[in-house]
């Protein structure tokens, strides 16, 4: 007969998705894949524009508008995909059946989704009913598909969260909400960094498709110059490099903000 | 223990079931708990006891049968759950503190966004129970820090901070390397010495001996033999008790 409490509790600490790109917090060695890729990536930059200023430094200096709105339209998106994954997790795990089956199905169905054909849904063919900028359609599909895939990284931390914890929640009177959101949820929280850590980076990555709607970020400044200039080679180079230059940055703060969420492990 | 109250049933269990599946994991339970009284459950594991006590408390939802805690049904509508589980403190065999807070934070934690006390008034009185308990200098450490039989005792302070009318223990010793044991039983009785109405699951016979003032055990999801343990330790009258007794003693 089972008796669920003669278990013993494993750790918590499961790899909910493949977290890849951030670098090992414990990894403190100087030469590791991270610093290689950033200063090979930075030392490159730097010769191109040091020894031929034309068309190198030209092309670095036409950027800087486009990383801003690519910063703003990954920030935004950020700020409306997390707390959409977070109730999509919650739906998840809801006992309640119809948020539970809405929750499932909004995941099925974005995920089957490519992220293009959704950024050309909502900018082109609902501009049938409703008209929205190219910035506000690439900040509603970028967040309604990167809060699918977060949903499940929430599911997944909350519930590698072991069952006493909320057990011992309950039984001091604590509600479900109180539970979660005082109890589990900070414990999740470490579980579930790393990898919407890295859909937060990958998300970065692919808001270069909004170049495709005529939004001046990143990749829509460099094809534009490219337009004028023919100079594909360069400009693509320089845009590959500033790109991996943010995303090895970002990742290392994720990989930082980690190594800070290991404070109560008495080590 | 004040005649008074001793009669006064202020746990009622009765005709409990309660199935996993198509496990019967309790059949027909009935038990009355007095106010102030200590009622210590043993039995082979599997036998269902730690499931009837967590079925106290509703983390086990029972199939059929009545349970009521200071005269509410706590399967009612009616009744808030988490009112009733104020009354009810339990401390777990895996101890279940909150990682994530510190030994004072897991005390007021409950009070606090329950009762509403102040921070310093649900700090007092978790700084009390610290000192209580023995370990008052641990108080601003994480639990993964201390020693099992630490984080057990403040287990004990934490549920005891929301100051229930009934502590249940779930095997609270089991977990705890042999020479923790006892300064977590020492607790226990000091608990009982006060009055608090316990009942416990264990396998630790000395005290069960010491503090219960009934024993009870059970096997097969039943209730075999319930009556005062020395009653039961030196003269069992069912055959499985005296079988479970050999094994153990």
């Amino acid at each position: 007969m089972p008796e669920p409490n003669d278990t013993h509790s494993k750790g918590n600490i499961v790899m909910v998705t493949d977290g890849g790109s951030i670098p090992d917090p414990r990894e403190w060695r100087l030469i590791n894949a991270w610093s290689i890729a950033l200063v090979g990536a930075v030392c490159a930059l730097f010769a191109l524009c040091l020894l031929w200023p034309e068309p190198y430094l030209r092309i670095l200096l036409y950027l800087p508008d486009g990383v801003l709105i690519t910063f703003k339209i990954t920030v935004m998106s950020i700020c409306c995909a997390v707390p959409l994954g977070l109730l999509t997790g919650l739906g998840r795990i809801s006992r309640n059946r119809v948020i539970n089956l809405m929750a499932s199905t909004y995941v099925e169905v974005v995920r089957g989704i490519p992220l293009l054909v959704q950024l050309f849904y909502i900018y082109y063919a609902l501009s049938r009913f409703f008209q929205v900028s190219g910035i506000t359609s690439a900040v509603i599909a970028i967040s309604v598909c990167y809060g699918a895939y977060m949903g499940e990284v929430f599911r997944a931390g909350i519930m590698a969260i072991s069952k006493g914890q909320s057990e011992a929640a309950r039984s001091l009177g604590l509600n479900r909400f109180q539970t979660m959101f005082y109890v589990v949820l900070p414990q999740a929280w470490r579980t579930i960094l790393p990898p919407v850590g890295n859909e937060c980076i990958a998300m970065l990555k692919d808001t270069s498709l909004v170049s495709i709607m005529a939004v001046p970020d990143i990749m829509q400044r460099a094809r534009s110059f490219v337009g004028t200039t023919y100079l594909y080679f360069e400009t693509y180079t320089v845009i590959a490099l500033i790109y991996l230059i943010i995303t090895l940055v970002l990742s290392k703060c994720v990989s930082i903000m980690e190594s800070r969420l290991n404070y109560y492990d008495g080590k | 223990m004040t005649e008074s109250n001793e009669r006064v049933p202020i746990i009622t269990i009765s005709h409990v079931w309660k199935y996993f599946g198509h496990l019967p994991a309790l059949q027909d339970v009935s038990l009355e708990v007095s106010a102030g009284e200590r009622v210590v459950i043993i039995g082979p594991s599997g036998s269902g006891k730690s499931t009837l006590l967590r079925s106290i408390n509703r983390l086990e939802e029972i199939d059929k049968g009545e349970i009521t805690v200071q005269g509410q049904d706590i399967m009612s509508r009616e009744n808030d759950i988490n009112l009733i589980r104020r009354n009810l403190g339990m401390v777990f065999q895996q101890f279940n503190l909150f990682p994530h807070k510190t030994v004072l934070q897991n005390l007021i934690l409950a009070p606090i966004k329950l009762h509403r006390l102040s921070r310093e008034e649900a700090e007092e009185r978790a700084l009390g129970l610290l000192k209580k308990v023995g370990i008052s200098d641990k108080a601003n450490v994480y639990p993964a820090m201390l020693s099992g039989g630490q984080q057990q005792r403040v287990a004990i302070a934490r549920a005891l901070a929301m100051q229930p009318a009934i502590m249940l223990f779930d095997e609270p010793t089991s977990a705890l390397d042999p020479e923790m044991v006892g300064e977590v039983l020492d607790v226990m009785v000091n608990l009982a010495e006060e009055g608090m109405t316990m009942i416990c699951v264990t396998h630790e016979m000395g005290f069960a001996r010491t503090v219960a003032d009934r024993l009870i055990f059970m096997d097969q999801g039943q209730i075999v033999e319930a009556g005062k343990p020395d009653t039961l330790f030196t003269a069992p009258r069912h055959p499985r008790l005296r079988q479970f007794l050999n094994q153990i003693l």
